[in-house]
């Protein structure tokens, strides 16, 4: 949207139009993620009634309606949607085209690292919450594909002489954290989790990528055309003993609500006038 | 395939669900959102836009959109 931009927002909706047939095939490693996002659903008393799933790939939605949460679902591709039960909205994670306080829990698993606009796209998270609304997101961040990244750009400078960027700039955790505060959520909670996963050969991971809608959608990407020859040489230079590639799945697992009052609050500085030793019982002064 | 009743191709709407009436609005300007269930749109009279509802699912992108004639 902006010139600042480094993801091409067309490109991510033509890789999820591409995907959305193909998905059911990497379902598990996205279940596996909405599973352990969702089971902190189960840490809160509260309980919810109409969700926003946003980008859930078919996984989220069904969870959500197996609470018996009234669940609307989102997705920048209209074809990701086919198949979600409840309500569908094609939609654009940069623009939410829902009114303020439309929702009393957002989930987002695996599927705003393609924003390019992170902190505005929190910020309208918050706003479609309604007061005392939980937002949860499942965020990859460093060092997910780091090694990747690393093979890559010197399998390519070694055969051509240059790189482009192939792999997502994802946030470090800390961002992740700051990304929540920035925005305003209340009682912020962000921990980490990690999937490991391991591919055999490269061309199934490619092929796994393309199922899951998550081949390179940098603006940079088409500067020059991944080589083919490059990404085998990486692939092949990361092989473990088990003759397998692993690329973890490093994630943040964000937790934030909507400020509302009567929520819990940090105490003010100054707001203790009770003296430890007091507390304690201490009578040796 | 011949059946005139559903299907993309068969000209049938599939009407809006009120809940999304109630809650959608302008992604670009944020504003309320008038249903035309004539021609199966959801129309931005704010940013002259009118979003399509394709077999019930609202496609809520702004360069997907109909742009309105002015006037």
């Amino acid at each position: 949207m902006s010139k600042a931009a480094i993801f091409d927002r067309r490109a991510v909706r033509l890789h999820r139009d591409r995907a959305a047939s193909l998905v059911a095939h990497v379902a598990p490693i996205l279940d596996a993620v909405a599973e352990r996002l969702l089971d902190r659903l189960d840490d809160t008393t509260h309980r919810f009634a109409r969700a926003l799933d946003i980008g859930g790939r078919g996984v989220v939605a069904p969870r959500l309606a197996a609470r018996g949460i009234e669940t609307i679902s989102c997705d920048l591709s209209a074809a990701m949607l086919v198949g979600a039960p409840g309500l569908r909205v094609a939609a654009d994670e940069e623009c939410l085209p829902f009114a303020a306080g439309s929702f009393d829990l957002v989930v987002a698993s695996l599927s705003l690292h393609w924003v390019n606009d992170l902190p505005g796209t929190f910020a309208q998270i918050r706003h479609i919450l309604r007061p005392d609304g939980l937002f949860l997101a499942a965020l990859p961040v460093l060092p997910t594909a780091a090694p990747l990244r690393e093979a890559l750009i010197a399998a390519e400078s070694d055969l051509s002489g240059g790189a482009a960027p192939r792999i997502s700039p994802y946030p470090r955790l800390h961002d992740a954290a700051a990304l929540m505060q920035r925005a305003g959520f209340a009682l912020p909670v962000v921990d980490t989790d990690r999937l490991a996963l391991a591919w055999r050969r490269p061309d199934s991971l490619l092929r796994d990528l393309r199922r899951a809608g998550e081949t390179n959608a940098l603006r940079l990407r088409e500067q020059r055309p991944l080589d083919p020859g490059a990404f085998a040489a990486a692939f092949a230079s990361l092989l473990g003993e088990d003759a397998t590639m692993p690329l973890d799945l490093h994630l943040a697992m964000l937790t934030g609500w909507a400020p509302a009052p009567g929520q819990p609050k940090p105490l003010a500085p100054g707001a203790f006038d009770t003296p430890l030793g007091a507390a304690l019982g201490d009578t040796t002064e | 395939m011949t059946d005139e009743t559903s299907g993309p191709e068969s000209g049938a709407k599939v009407p809006l669900d009120p809940l999304l009436l109630e809650i959608l609005v302008c992604p670009v300007t944020r504003t309320a959102l008038r249903y035309d269930a004539e021609a199966g749109e959801l129309v931005s009279d704010a940013a002259g836009l009118a979003f399509e509802v394709r077999d019930g699912i609202p496609i809520m992108l702004p360069e997907e959109a109909r742009v309105l004639d002015p006037g």
